[in-house]
């Protein structure tokens, strides 16, 4: 469709405070980065270019290609186990069951709560001496089995990882918000014909809401995942043995050496990783839209 | 009538914007200083009565406002942002020894040298600014001194059965295997956080393998791998889950009387006095004893002691004369040894500027005065040493020795290869 002349101005003044930010705060930090990169520089002195050595060093360095990989299955996990389990937890609040505002408040009151905060708190249940997890388990008779979660090498990546994918009440709400919208007619006439609560979700429930909230979804967790920072930092600082380390942590690392240039190449890293992974996600999802006309949405509740 | 007023409006607003600028001359000078010296700090409670002081000496004329940082990691970070973004804060603590030909290079910090060459520059120990001046050019006022020497707990000595400190490192496993044999932690470790208390340690083992000029050849000298080896054997000797410990768990080992030696700097000291530390009335002090760093075998440190600037006094650089002068007054008026000597008894930290111990310090305090005065020689630990890049590194290869994926050489080879490529 062809604009008007007279459509066009309004259109640019309701986009260029959008465009103009964009710029500022986007576009043109990613191209510093980009270009630091590059260089070798100490944040104190003249800039050198130093060509692609600050690549060369990062993939020859151990802890960022373990790094590489804590993220990877972080968003892995994130996208298809995380997300999963909150639409899981969604469909089923969405049914109304008793008590379920109850559940969705359960659920959702993590994400009130600063990450910080949070890793506080698991630093302390997997405290090796005084932790509610040891503690438990020797309640239980199963003190062989007690040890220093966030210090044991095999260890430390799951502990930190497993407690974080029950976090879901954020996707949880963003799905059962989604889930509302659909007509209710589609159920009625699914009950009528006999279909029990799990084939209904199974097919009306999920195909409605996989191109539009459970693909959301899974792109943010897996970004989520992508940028994982503080979590790690304050449980482990990417410990033991780089076990644990994220390209983020990484990052920070050598910026805490005044390595500016390397710091720039592994944020440079995590942007096409993040980007191949949303192209990645998208394609998952493309296929035929199972969307509904714009009347068969019910408005929400 | 409207255009009256508007012009009434428009004429107040004038007046008033003149009015700002006026007011704006005749403000008083405003010093940003970010400070650690706050919340738990043991200067702070000192260091706050201090300022409040100078403001008020200065009321209208000078105003230090203190931009407090709890988190000593976090206000390095954000102090190197900082400078690095050009906005150095007027007035700042640094503890970094290996930036400072860097930052003064970089000409954002003042030059304090021409005012310590009128005569403030005797109130601090001989040659302690000269050594970190660059081209003439003191930047980085040495202000707080540190020492790490072991401080025992006699009380857990007398209970394993040890009426003294060992003297050597082949010693000080024997008594590891009987503070073990008792179900003591013979020290506190940890490599979560920094690993501070096992980069203090390693330092003390350095300078017992290597003596005083074991930095000469970077990590080339042996001293590093033999170190080591004896860290790694020491952590069969402390608490469960020092792996993953930070400060916190080290501290708390040894204020729960479990631990029987302690490493720290003597910042740490006025815990030992605090009544909120002490166990049915006795305070840990009263249980407590300065040693001296074991010598090892073969080693060429003798009589040698680990220290370190802990905190660089640096102001920014100010194109304001006025300010420079009020800046200048303010760091004068922190190191005056009246001063100094009130902050050292309060805190039990140890300072460069000279001044009259108070007859009320504490005799730990005094026992480390002592071990200073007395060191045949000192090395900075470890961390000062070398680049950042070895202290980023530093816990990662602590961990990575400990659990078996490197042996000595490659806990050496890892620090190594961080440093070059911060090079």
């Amino acid at each position: 469709m062809k604009l008007e002349r007279s459509d066009r101005a309004p259109l640019w003044a309701f986009l260029t405070p959008a465009v103009v930010l964009m710029v500022v705060f986007f576009v043109i930090p990613v191209l510093y980065v980009v270009g630091i990169s590059f260089f070798k520089w100490n944040g104190i002195g003249p800039a050198t270019f130093n060509n692609v050595k600050n690549f060369t060093l990062l993939f020859k360095d151990k802890a960022f290609t373990r790094s590489i990989l804590n993220n990877v299955i972080w968003a892995l996990v994130a996208g298809f186990i995380q997300v999963p389990l909150a639409m899981v937890m969604a469909i089923i609040l969405s049914r109304k069951p008793k008590g379920w505002k109850f559940f969705r408040t359960v659920y959702f009151f993590p994400q009130v709560i600063s990450g910080i905060a949070l890793a506080t708190l698991w630093r302390a249940v997997y405290n090796a001496e005084t932790g509610l997890l040891n503690g438990l388990l020797n309640v239980i008779g199963r003190g062989d089995l007690a040890c220093d979660w966030l210090g044991g090498i095999k260890t430390a990546f799951p502990a930190v990882l497993i407690y974080w994918i029950f976090y879901i009440g954020y996707y949880m709400v963003i799905m059962m918000a989604d889930i509302t919208t659909i007509d209710e007619s589609y159920y009625e006439a699914a009950t009528i014909d006999g279909a029990t609560d799990f084939q209904q979700a199974i097919h009306i429930t999920i195909p409605l809401i996989r191109r539009t909230s459970l693909l959301t979804c899974v792109t943010l967790a897996s970004v989520m995942g992508l940028r994982q920072f503080e979590q790690v930092y304050m449980l482990t600082n990417g410990g033991p043995a780089n076990t644990t380390s994220t390209i983020v942590l990484y990052m920070y690392k050598r910026l805490q050496d005044s390595n500016y240039g390397m710091a720039g190449a592994s944020a440079l890293i995590l942007i096409i990783i993040g980007v191949v992974f949303i192209i990645c996600i998208r394609k998952l999802f493309e296929g035929r839209s199972e969307t509904m006309a714009p009347g068969k949405r019910r408005a929400g509740k | 009538m409207k255009k009256a007023l508007a012009l009434l409006l428009a004429l107040t607003m004038i007046f008033a914007l003149c009015a700002c600028g006026q007011q704006a001359k005749s403000e008083e000078i405003i010093i940003n200083f970010p400070s650690v010296w706050v919340g738990t700090d043991s200067k702070a409670p000192y260091m706050e009565q201090l300022i409040a002081q100078f403001n008020e000496e200065n009321a209208g004329k000078i105003k230090v406002v203190v931009e407090e940082q709890t988190d000593y990691q976090a206000a390095r970070d954000k102090l190197r942002t900082t400078i690095t973004t050009g906005n150095t804060p007027d007035l700042c603590i640094l503890d970094t020894t290996y930036d400072i030909k860097g930052y003064t290079e970089s000409g954002k910090f003042m030059d304090l040298a021409p005012y310590l060459a009128e005569g403030w520059g005797k109130d601090f120990a001989d040659g302690s600014y000269d050594a970190w001046s660059v081209d003439g050019k003191v930047c980085f006022l040495p202000f707080e001194s540190a020492v790490f020497t072991p401080i025992y707990n006699t009380k857990i000595f007398a209970d394993i059965g040890w009426d003294h400190f060992p003297a050597t490192y082949d010693e000080f496993f024997q008594f590891c295997e009987d503070a073990k044999a008792k179900g003591y932690n013979a020290m506190g470790q940890m490599a979560g956080e920094n690993a501070w208390s096992s980069m203090l340690w390693y330092s003390l083992i350095v300078e017992a393998i290597g003596g005083k000029d074991v930095y000469a050849d970077g990590l080339k000298n042996p001293a590093f791998v033999q170190a080591a080896e004896v860290l790694k054997q020491m952590y069969d000797y402390t608490f469960d889950g020092a792996l993953s410990a930070g400060a916190g768990d080290v501290n708390g080992h040894w204020l729960a009387r479990d631990t029987a030696i302690y490493l720290n700097g003597p910042w740490w000291v006025a815990n030992l006095y605090k009544e909120d530390n002490a166990v049915d009335g006795v305070l840990l002090a009263d249980d407590c004893e300065v040693a001296l760093n074991p010598t090892y075998t073969g080693g060429k440190g003798e009589g040698g002691l680990v220290t370190t600037v802990q905190a660089f006094l640096a102001a920014a650089e100010q194109s304001d004369p006025a300010k420079k002068e009020a800046v200048v007054k303010f760091i004068k008026y922190i190191t005056d040894p009246q001063h100094v000597s009130e902050l050292a008894l309060s805190s039990g930290a140890m300072f460069f500027v000279k001044y009259e111990p108070s007859a009320d310090t504490n005799l730990i305090s005094q026992k480390l005065t002592g071990v200073a005065n007395d060191a045949a020689y000192t090395i900075i630990h470890v961390n000062g040493a070398f680049p950042t890049a070895f202290s980023t590194e530093f816990p990662d290869a602590v961990q990575q020795l400990i659990g078996g994926q490197v042996d000595a050489q490659g806990f050496v080879d890892l620090l190594q290869t961080a440093i070059d490529n911060a090079a």
